[in-house]
């Protein structure tokens, strides 16, 4: 197989790994928030819940929690599910486990504000909502920011566990590639990639984190 | 004149500890009173109570003619809800010892958004208005600065500031100068004397007895959650009837 065809292919691939990552972050980041407010909640149960929950999430493999969701619906309720299943499983996983890990990296940030910035808020007649929106997340935010931009770079990363589900992102189409052409050639290519992504992520969040950095 | 706050028999416990076990005191328009008193005697655990920051545990607290809190006959405290809280919380404003400004809202934000989003007034107005505080505070040309990059008494003034825009009729300070050096504390305290000449009604927490003793038209000293003395500032400072207020008088003076 020429060099050209296989980068090709494994551009495709490369293509459906951004999905991964974007479509997690999107839906991750906002459930992660809601999550977070379970886990801070004064409600015991829902706290017990949410932390049963984060405590399953970050105790177990992803790829494990991938098999879950993917053969679960057939085998736990014998639902037959649609061709294109793979990847709402692949996203389903992946969005049920980073959130644990961002509602856990908010809690951080918002455990860290001062009561002071509540007190003046409360003294100065903002509501609950307004308080947490306009003075506490915006701070949150700043804080977490190193954080999560780590969470993101594993993600990158980790887009390739989509490959327990033989879901045709990169890694599994380089795999494929290797096994079939008996070359090492695939999975140089598929790192290069993966390393130019993140390289452009980091560069992104270094932006963003410069760009907050006008107050301290 | 009548009373803008009147608190009375305010009790306050934290689990086992009682803070506050009998106080009451209220503040008459256009007055200022000091709190004096050891630390951990309750002085700032009343202005709190006062401010809504903490819940007491009986007594009760007024603002003008409404009732903020109130002790039922069997013995719970009921605080009002809703929209008379609402209206209440207009009565006061709080300067604090460590200023708690809003890091990242610029100087004239920290001034403006409360009285634009809070109070939704008109913006021609309120911007009218916080040049004009900015201006009476010294701090003309830090509008557009951000907290970190202002001294510690700048930062207290804007605090006032913020607090002044929301035009509050009581204005309390905890401690308002604890968290500054001695040259800072002097601007801050020149502003709080400046409002006092204005008659901006006030309740002022503080270890700098000379300061009480020219700003306040009353004095009270706390020690133990009780009122050990009170009067006017050159009684209780100058010539103190209780054995209480001479000892810690004269450990200060040490």
């Amino acid at each position: 197989m020429e060099l050209q065809t296989m980068v090709t292919m494994l551009a495709e691939g490369f293509v459906k790994s951004v999905a991964i990552f974007a479509l997690t972050l999107i839906g991750s980041l906002p459930l992660g928030l809601l999550v977070t407010f379970g886990r801070m909640s004064k409600f015991k149960p829902l706290q017990w819940i949410v932390k049963l929950y984060i405590s399953i999430m970050r105790g177990t493999p992803l790829m494990l929690q991938l098999m879950v969701v993917f053969f679960g619906p057939y085998y736990l309720f014998r639902i037959q599910v649609g061709s294109n299943y793979r990847f709402i499983a692949v996203i389903i996983g992946f969005v049920l486990n980073y959130a644990a890990y961002f509602a856990e990296i908010y809690r951080g940030g918002i455990e860290s504000m001062s009561v002071g910035q509540y007190e003046a808020a409360e003294i100065m007649g903002y509501s609950k909502l307004h308080t947490f929106v306009r003075i506490i997340l915006p701070q949150v935010i700043k804080r977490i920011l190193p954080s999560i931009t780590n969470e993101m770079i594993t993600l990158v990363k980790d887009t390739s566990l989509a490959f327990a589900i033989s879901y045709a992102e990169m890694f599994t189409l380089a795999q494929k590639i290797a096994s079939s052409q008996s070359t090492l050639m695939p999975f140089v290519i598929a790192g290069v990639f993966y390393f130019v992504f993140n390289y452009v992520v980091a560069f992104i969040m270094e932006r963003v984190e410069k760009k907050m950095s006008y107050y301290r | 004149m009548s009373n803008i706050l009147t608190m009375n028999n305010i009790q306050k416990s934290f689990g086992e500890l009682e803070v506050i076990k009998d106080i009451s005191v209220s503040i008459k328009q256009g007055d200022v009173l000091s709190i004096i008193g050891p630390s951990g005697g309750g002085k700032s655990t009343l202005l709190r109570c006062a401010a809504m920051l903490e819940t007491i545990n009986g007594g009760s607290i007024l603002y003008g003619d409404k009732k903020a809190a109130w002790t039922e006959d069997n013995g719970k405290v009921v605080y009002a809800k809703g929209k008379d809280m609402k209206e209440i919380k207009n009565y006061f404003g709080l300067v604090f010892q460590n200023f708690n400004l809003f890091p990242h809202f610029s100087v004239l934000k920290n001034i403006t958004d409360a009285p634009l989003r809070v109070q939704k007034r008109n913006k021609d107005e309120v911007m009218a208005e916080a040049e004009v505080l900015l201006d009476k505070m010294g701090l003309k040309e830090k509008a557009d600065s951000y907290p970190y990059q202002l001294s510690g008494g700048q930062q207290q003034r804007v605090a006032i500031a913020r607090a002044l825009a929301l035009k509050p009729q009581i204005l309390f300070f905890d401690e308002p100068t604890s968290a500054l050096d001695p040259e800072l504390t002097a601007e801050v305290l020149r502003v709080i004397r400046q409002l006092a000449e204005e008659n901006m009604t006030m309740a002022i927490v503080t270890h700098e007895m000379n300061f009480a003793r020219l700003v306040s038209d009353h004095l009270i000293f706390i020690d133990g959650g009780v009122i050990v003395e009170q009067g006017s500032p050159d009684q209780v400072l100058g010539n103190p009837k209780m054995e209480r207020t001479r000892a810690f008088l004269n450990k200060l003076e040490q």
